[in-house]
This record gives structure tokens, sequence and C-alpha cells, in this order.
């Protein structure tokens, strides 16, 4: 008897740190999706923030939340905080559903959805609309769980007051206060209190609405804090399946938990929870070195943005900005960019969400190419339906400090003072490079343009600055472009400034290979390694050797790619084409 | 034990409660370095005029620089209150109207102490007392509430906004409608803006609602209602409206605006009309009257004489002949608006003959956004080089001209504008005392709102709409938007007015 009980103890202690250290194991190897999380969310310090989140239920929670997830701006303080809570959610729910022995470990199951719903997010880090998302829902459902504790600590016949208790808290718990009456009601036999419990759960959210918002959408009121993923370009219901089953567990353990107390339950619970995570979780290299590489540019380091660039065959556009960007301020571009790679694969997103560079890092990108104006214009576009988060705030102090808009950088600065662990941010200095190109341009009046298009086609126009550096990206965006008429204004250009100084790599591969496609009727004839042009020549030869007739051009690229893939004529005939597809005028005056 | 564990815990509840309560006055420091210069406080009330009902002036010092702040108001009567609470001024609202009471038509005299922030070589900061400064407080009383658009200062996307009302002897901000509770295309969204009142009051009023469940909200008499002011032939519904002062006709005009964005200006965005006209919408017969439709040229922001026997309205001039025609993205600075005028005979709703009002062009610029001081004798606009959107424009200023010998001689309201940000959407109090403006000058980027009193045909350095927490202005990340005068508070609630969006 006392060996089962042993052996019990066993397994549920085993479970228990099994899922434990998968706990640690997740959140590590997500320290880097917390770290954008906390740089995507807003928290704004002052009135005007907790009250326009006060005027809505739940908005107690959503304003603890959005100050809890700053603290991800040091992911391992973040998560220490998040295991905290969900330490307590498992000894509080242990209470409140009145666990004994092995069917303590049914919260697991619990704390499993928790730990997924943080993990499954994928792309939609970047656009989703709900503050204080990361925290809100653990700390919400701690809370539900202590009142139930209290509740059932109290006799039986007192129940109705926990149930108009839980009734006015709805403007703080949101759905989490219905899911305490249903919880509460379900834990006990019927009576009539159960009975009342269920009327003031059919009608919390309408009384509330009818007392407290009725500058409300109705919508918004009902299932307050219900994360529900919804913009105007898209919307998913796969992220709310942990909500979804957190609320099926907490009924269910309501109904049968204090059953289960059964020796195999942990190990049951601790695989389920792992299984369950595991399936939902995006996993994805692009997703987290992207967020990596967004990081380490903001802070100008650029030799790290370079180092993983260089590990990346297959990078999305926004790493490819970043890499070319990192080669200008590293003064290689013409040099090295075709070398490491000008190709670049879609977002692996499996609900095919609106997310593309504009979401990801087009402020910085602009920024970084001087167009501040446009690079303020899109941190507004994004941060007014996401939030003005740090790295917008940032973003904005960056470009005023480049305007030369001091009383706009201390007011970001402030704003950005005020969040828990940036306490001493200030705007790096205006890199040179950014200086520079910021005057290399003249005014003109665009449109809404799509953003890495936009880029492209920009900046290969810059035919006729007179900045070293803008001639440089002007000849390096026509190249990116295939575009010879433009290749050759921006190469007279870039031969004007840059008289007496060595002719860049990619600059001959791009010069031979137009001279020999698509020459100009007035040729400008520069000088060219030997030995590139014999490459040049070798090209042709091999792709002559290797082409069949009927045979792809993908299969064709795949066998050149290994010993042609970094040269500029491998990018031109097989890469990816940035897109270049006009502009669209905005229609509307705001 | 467990009793006195809840007296304890009951003390220190009513402690909090007193402590929460109670206003600091702080002592003024017994020693202090002299300045001779004025606080740089926040929002500037420096020497300001103010109306006897505004809510209290609070203000801090610059928290980088300061760490502790004391202010000692004396008022004429001899009485003196000291206030401070960090480097903050929050003057209760009964003590600053005890206050203004004391001192209208005279002046409340301000000194200010700060102390500054410890810095490496000191340990403690230093008490420094400031030149004193005065605010005068004027015997003419500002209308109580002003409503507004609060928006983000944005650029194509927008998420939500809300027109509110304020109370300006206090600071209470209440909703007049938001974005979201009608929206029902999300794929669309929801824009409102443009709430205009008819003669300062609210049973007579309207806004417009622009995508998803879209129309004019219009209030007749109390009642509300939803209307289309777009007819097959006018090019949209009413845009910018204007109520007549006494008849239930609104003059609106009808426009095609777009924008661009400027890759290098510090402008940054260029709001311009395609085409636009005007419309007369008379609520009786729910009839649209064209007023005017000149399809060469630009028609734009009517308003009413007070006495309701004239429209003034911006119209532009022609282009030069080699422009005529060309994309309006290389036109755009050289579109310039003049101020006219027709006469209105209310009982036939026809109007006179246009006159020519104020020649910006000959001057090489533009003015916009006329309106009419009570009496009748000013008339103010805003000003800018080129273009009809001038809260983008940086060089844009209100100017105020006389429209007949009644006027003050010399006007002078340099004082109402600031230095290189845009000034614009000015408008009068209903006694014609106190001018409100909505300008970027505190950041270049977000519109406040500011007021300035206005007699002989002077205006007083302008001061910044005051807030209860002066911190507020800093963490705020929207504009004040379109704001204007009113004697009585919007009394119909979010949720009647959604109602006609559901009917």
């Amino acid at each position: 008897m006392i060996e089962k009980s042993n052996a019990s103890r066993a397994v549920g202690y085993g479970s228990l740190l099994a899922f434990v250290l998968f706990v640690v194991y997740i959140l590590y190897i997500n320290l880097e999706v917390f770290y954008t999380a906390h740089d995507r969310s807003e928290f704004i310090y002052g009135s005007a923030f907790f009250q326009r989140l006060m005027s809505k239920p739940f908005g107690l929670m959503q304003y603890v939340g959005s100050w809890l997830t700053q603290l991800y701006c040091k992911p391992v303080i973040g998560s220490g905080v998040m295991v905290l809570i969900w330490t307590l959610i498992f000894f509080a729910g242990t209470k409140a559903f009145r666990l004994r022995g092995s069917a303590s470990a049914l919260m697991i199951l619990p704390i499993a959805c928790l730990l997924t719903s943080i993990v499954d997010l994928g792309y939609w880090i970047y656009i989703y609309p709900i503050r204080g998302y990361w925290f809100s829902q653990s700390a919400a459902y701690l809370l539900m769980l202590l009142l139930m504790w209290m509740a059932r600590s109290t006799p039986r016949r007192w129940h109705l007051l926990w149930y108009l208790i839980a009734f006015s808290t709805y403007p703080v718990l949101g759905w989490y206060a219905l899911l305490f009456i249903l919880c509460l009601s379900l834990s006990e036999r019927p009576s009539w209190g159960e009975l009342l419990g269920m009327v003031i759960l059919l009608f919390t959210a309408s009384t509330w609405r009818a007392l407290l918002y009725s500058h409300l959408n109705s919508d918004d009121v009902v299932m307050a804090g219900f994360p529900v993923f919804d913009t105007a370009l898209d919307a998913s219901t796969h992220q709310s399946i942990p909500f979804w089953t957190l609320a099926a567990l907490s009924i269910l353990l309501s109904l049968f938990g204090r059953y289960l107390a059964k020796w195999f339950v942990p190990a049951l619970c601790a695989v389920s929870g792992i299984i369950f995570t595991l399936s939902l979780m995006y996993r994805d290299r692009n997703y987290i070195d992207e967020m990596r590489m967004v990081r380490h540019a903001l802070d100008d380091n650029w030799a790290e943005v370079l180092q993983i660039a260089s590990d990346h065959p297959r990078p999305t556009n926004t790493m490819m900005f970043l890499k070319n960007i990192a080669l200008m301020n590293d003064g290689s571009l013409l040099d090295r960019s075709f070398k490491m790679g000008n190709d670049y694969v879609s977002l692996n997103n499996p609900d095919s969400l609106h997310v593309t560079l504009l979401d990801t890092a087009s402020p910085l990108v602009y920024y970084n190419y001087g167009m501040t104006n446009e690079a303020i214009r899109l941190s507004f576009e994004n941060a007014i339906q996401a939030g003005f988060s740090p790295f917008y705030l940032k973003m904005l102090a960056r470009c005023a400090q480049a305007k030369g808009d001091d009383k706009l950088v201390e007011r970001y600065t402030t704003i950005l003072n005020h969040l828990p662990l940036y306490e001493d941010w200030q705007p790096a200095p205006v890199s040179a490079q950014v200086k520079e190109l910021q005057k290399s341009f003249t005014d003109e009046l665009t449109g809404v343009e799509n953003s890495d298009s936009y880029l492209v086609n920009d900046i290969s126009l810059w035919y006729s600055t007179d900045s070293k550096l803008a001639s440089e990206q002007a000849l390096f965006y026509a190249m990116l472009r295939c575009d010879s008429r433009r290749f050759w204004a921006t190469l007279r250009n870039y031969v004007r400034l840059h008289m007496d100084e060595e002719f860049p790599l990619h600059a001959q591969e791009a010069y031979i290979m137009f001279m020999d496609k698509s020459p100009e009727e007035k040729r400008i004839m520069l000088p060219v390694e030997q030995s590139v042009y014999d490459r040049y020549t070798q090209f042709w030869a091999t792709i002559e050797k290797l082409a069949r007739p009927s045979m792809k051009l993908e299969t064709l690229s795949e066998e050149l790619r290994e010993e042609w893939g970094d040269t500029y004529w491998f990018y031109n005939i097989f890469g990816r084409k940035i897109n270049i597809s006009p502009m669209i005028m905005q229609e509307h005056g705001n | 034990m467990k009793k006195h564990l809840h007296i304890l815990t009951l003390l220190l509840a009513v402690a909090l409660l007193f402590m929460s309560s109670c206003t600091n006055h702080p002592d003024v420091p017994s020693s202090s370095k002299a300045v001779k210069s004025l606080p740089d406080i926040f929002p500037d009330y420096c020497d300001v005029t103010v109306p006897c009902n505004i809510a209290p002036l609070n203000f801090m010092l610059p928290s980088d620089r300061y760490a502790a702040c004391v202010a000692r108001i004396s008022t004429p009567d001899g009485q003196q209150r000291t206030y401070g609470q960090g480097v903050k001024v929050q003057i209760p609202e009964s003590d600053w109207h005890t206050i203004l009471h004391a001192s209208t038509g005279k002046s409340i005299k301000v000194e200010v102490w700060g102390k500054t922030a410890k810095s490496e070589s000191e340990q403690n900061g230093e008490w420094l007392s400031f030149s004193p400064f005065e605010i005068h407080v004027a015997e003419e009383p500002i209308d109580e509430y002003i409503s507004y658009r609060l928006i983000e200062p944005s650029y194509v996307a927008w998420d939500y906004m809300e027109i509110a009302q304020r109370h300006l002897t206090t600071f209470e901000e209440t909703q007049i409608f938001n974005n979201e509770i009608t929206c029902v295309d999300k794929t669309k969204g929801q824009c409102i803006n443009c709430h205009s009142y008819q003669n300062y009051k609210t049973d007579n009023m309207l806004f417009h609602v622009r995508l998803s469940n879209g129309g004019t909200v219009l209030v007749n008499d109390g009642k509300v209602s939803k209307v289309n002011m777009k007819r097959d032939y006018t090019i949209s519904s009413g845009v910018y409206p204007a109520w007549h002062p006494t008849a239930k006709v609104i003059a609106l005009s009808t426009n095609k605006t777009r924008q661009g964005f400027h890759t290098a200006d510090p402008n940054k965005i260029e709001v311009y009309d395609m085409a636009s006209d005007m419309i007369l919408y008379d609520i009786a017969t729910d009839s649209v009257i064209v007023v005017s439709a000149d399809t060469t040229l630009l028609e734009v922001y009517p308003t009413w004489s007070p006495d309701g026997r004239y429209l003034y309205y911006c119209k532009s001039v022609p282009l030069p002949e080699e422009l005529a025609g060309k994309d309006i993205r290389s036109t755009y600075q050289k579109v310039q608006y003049n101020l006219y005028r027709r006469s209105f005979d209310e009982p036939t709703l026809s109007f006179g003959e246009e006159e020519l009002v104020y020649d910006a062009a000959s001057q090489d610029k533009s003015a916009t956004l006329p309106r009419i001081s009570p009496d009748g004798h000013y008339l103010l606009f805003a000003q800018g080089r080129y273009g009809c959107f001038h809260i983008r424009h940086l060089d844009a200023d209100i100017l105020c001209m006389a429209l007949d010998d009644e006027a003050a001689p010399d006007i002078d309201i340099s004082k109402l504008n600031s230095e290189g940000f845009p000034d614009s959407y000015p408008s009068w109090s209903s006694n014609g005392h106190w001018i409100m403006c909505a300008s970027r000058r505190d950041d270049s980027n977000y519109c406040r709102v500011y007021f300035s009193y206005f007699k002989d045909g002077k205006a007083e350095k302008a001061f910044m709409m005051p807030q209860e927490d002066p911190e507020h202005h800093t963490f705020f990340l929207k504009s004040y938007n379109r704001p204007e005068f009113m004697v009585e508070p919007v009394r119909i609630s979010v949720d009647e007015f959604s109602k006609v969006f559901t009917d």
C-alpha cells in the first residue's frame, strides 16, 4: 500500500517536473518573441491611457497586463513574473476546484492553455489590437480562482452573495466573472441559489451595458476581455482556441475535478498539456531571426544584423532590407549584397495574415534610408491600429530627432522613460548615413505606396543626387530592380561621384551584364577586372550546358545556385524580383 | 488581537482616505537663490489673461531639471495660498474659483520656487526663486463648453475616435459620440467629424459619420435623425457645415478631398480638394439647393454673419493658364483662396452677388476658415501661403480684419499666434471676447486648444486649455480637432445618437 502511494507520488512529482521543464524550455525558445511582445505592446503612463482602457469592461486587467508586458523588455524578468502567476494559479486552482492528491495535477491543463496563448500568436504579434494581452488573461484567471477559492470557503448559503459579487466584478474581470458564476454554480448540487446564479450569468453583460457602458457597441461588452483576433483586414479563430479550452476545462474541473484523484492523472495531464502547446505553438526560424534583426537594427548594431543575415540562406524581405542597410552602414553593399543573397521567401504564415514589411519593420527601414517623413507616417499608420508601443515611440523619437523637432523628441522620450524598464532611454544619435541620405533627395508629394516596391522604385530614381552614399543606394536599387534604363542613369551618377575609387564587384557584374544585354547607344566605358569578365562568360557557358528543352527555370536555378548564387547575374535571371507595382493614390482626406 | 487588527486596518484606511483628499500646501522655501527670469512652467501661463470662469490653471516645472515646485498665489484681497506636490502645481477647483472670484477684473500674482534635480555634483538640489508673474482675470466669462474631435494626428489610418465636450469651468470631459458604437463594417471603418451648432446652442446641431453606416446626424429642436445630403447633382454629401444663426438651414461645402504626403518637406501632409462646391440644406423640406458649383474653382468653409444676412466662404482663384489641367500634385502650391461673401434672403433662400471680402492671393497667400465676431465687426481667418488645410502648414497664422467702421482701428492679434507652427481653426466665444484656435505650437505635431482674450481689437497672449494633470498633454497622443464653442452641453447620450443608425 505504501509502495503504491510512493509510486503514485513519484508519478505526480515526475510529471509535474517534466511539465515545469517543458514550460521553461518553451519560454526559453520564445524569449525573442517576448522581447518583441513588449516592443509591440502599448502602455502609456498617465490618466488618458488608463481612462481609455477603463471605459471598457476588463479594462483594469488590460491596464495591468499592459504594464506587466513591458517587463518583457528583459524577457527573463517578464517570463519570471509570468511563471509566478502560473504557480499561483496552480495553487489557487487546486483550492478553488478542491483538487486533492493526484487530482491537483489537473491544474497543469489551464496553465498549458495560458502558455499556449502566448506562443501561438505568430505574425499576429505585429497587428493584434488587444491591449495587455500577454498578462491580462493569466492575471484575471488567477483573480477568478482566488475569488472561487474564497467563495467555496464560505457556507453554501452565502453563494448567492458571491454571485452578486461576481456580477459586480464584471467591469474588472469581464468574461472571467461569467466563468466564475458558471463554475461556482456547477460545482455544487443544483439549488435555487445556483438557478439564480444562472439568471445573473445570462443578464450580466446586458445589465452592465445599460448601467455603465452605453457608449459601447454591445459586442464589446458581451464576453468582455475574451480575446478576439479581428482587425479590419484579418480575422482568426485559431488564436482563441486556448481560451475556449481554458473555459471548458474550468467547467469540467468544477464538475468532475474532485473525482479524478487517480495515480495516472498527473502523467496524463503533463503529456496532454505538452501536446496541446506543441500542436498550437508557432515556430519558425525566420519569424524569430527577423525579430532579432529588427531589435539589433533598432540599436544600430549592424554587425549583429549581418551575422544573422550571413547564417540565413532564405530570409524574408524584411531581413533582406535590413541586411542591405547593414551593408550600407558597413560600406560593403556593392561588394557583398548579392554574395549574401537578395532572394527572399514569403512569410510562413498559416493564418494568411496581411502582415508584410509594412508591419514588421517599415519605419525602421525608411528611417535608415533617410526617408524620415515616410518613417513617421508609417509609424503613425501602424501605431494608431496596433498601439503606440515602445517600437513606434522609439522610431518616432528617432525620426523627430533626425528632423530637428526637439520638443517632439522630448515628448516621446518622456513617454518612454515612464515605462518600467526604460528610465534612462535616449534616442541614439542620428548616424552620418541617415543625415546624408535625408538631404539627398528633393521633396515630392506621394500617395499611399506598397512599402517594399516604393523603396526600390523611389531610391532607384535618385539619379541626380550629389551624395555619394545616395548614389550608391540608387545604383544598388536600380540593379535590384533589374532595370537597364535606371541602371545606366544611376551608374553615370555613381561614377561621377566615385572617381578614382574601386569599382565594386557587384557593380562590375551588373555593368558587364547590361553592356552585354541592354547597352545604351552612348556607351559608358569603364574598366572591369578580367576575372569578373571571364566568370561572366563561364556563367553563360554553364547555362547553355545545363539548360535543356522544357526544363523549368527553377530546376536550372537550383543547379546553378551553388556555384553562381553569389553573383548579380544569378539574381538578375533567377532571383525573386522585388514587387515594383505602381503606387496607389490615397483617396480620402482626413 | 483580531479586534485590534480590525481597528488598525480601519484607522489605516481612514488615514489613507484623508491623505488622498488633502491638498498639499507646502511651505515656501526658507532660503532660495533668486533667478531673474520667469519660471519655465508648462503650460506657459505667465502673464496671460484668463476668463473669470476657467478651470484651474495647473502647471508644472520640467521634471528632468527640477525635483519640486512650490507656487504662492496672491489675490488682490491680500490672501495667499501655496500649492505644489513634486514638480506639479495642482489647485483644487474650489480654491481656484475663490481665487478667480477675488481677482476678477484684476490680477493674480504667482511666485514660483523650483528645487533643482539632484546632479552628480550636488547631492541635494537647491531652491531657485523665479521672477513672479501675473495672471490677469478678465471680467468677461468664456462659454462654458467646447467640443472637439479627438484623433491621432493621422495620415490615412485611423482607429478609435470620438467627439467630446469639455466643461471649461471644471475638468469634466464627456463623450458626445464615438466611431465604434455604430460601426457595422470593420473593413470600411467609420469616421466622424465636422460637428456644428446653431448659434452656440446644442438643440440644433449636427455631425457627420462617414463610411460604414454613414450619414449626417442632425439634431433638430432636440430630435435626432440621420439624413443623407448627397444628391445626384452634388459632388459629395455635405462636408464643412455652418448652421444659419436663426433659420433652419445649413450651408455646407461639398468636397472631393485627397491627401498626399511630402517626402521631405517639414509640412509632411498636404490635404487638397480636387473639386468643391457649396450647398444649402433646408431641414424643413430635406432639400438641397446648390449655392455655387463653379467647375473650375473651389468653394469651401462657409460661415454665416451673426445676423444671418451674409454667407462668407473661401474660393480659390483661377490657376495660371499654363498650370490649368495639370496634376494637382504639381500645382497644389499655386492653389490660393480668397474670402468672399454673398447676401442671403431667408424667406426665399436665395443669394445675392458675390463680393470679395479679402484678397489673399494678391499677397501670394491663401485665406481659409472665416469666422465673424458675434458683434459683426471683425473677421477671423487662417492664412498660409497656399492651400486650404492650414492646420498642416507651419507658416499658417490667424489674422483678423475689420468688417465695418465700428471695429477698433488698430487690430493686433499677433499674441494669439505662434512662431513657425500651424495655428488654425479660429472661432469666437458667444460674447466675442475669447478667441479659440487649434495650434501645433507645443511640438509641431499634436494639436492643442488655445484661448486668447480679445478686446478693442487686441488679442492677449494665448494660453493652453488647462488640464487637471499638467502632464496630460505630454502623455495624450491625440490631437484636438475642430474645437467649437457651446453655451450649453450636448444632452443627448451616445446611446441615443446611436439609435438613429438602427431605426
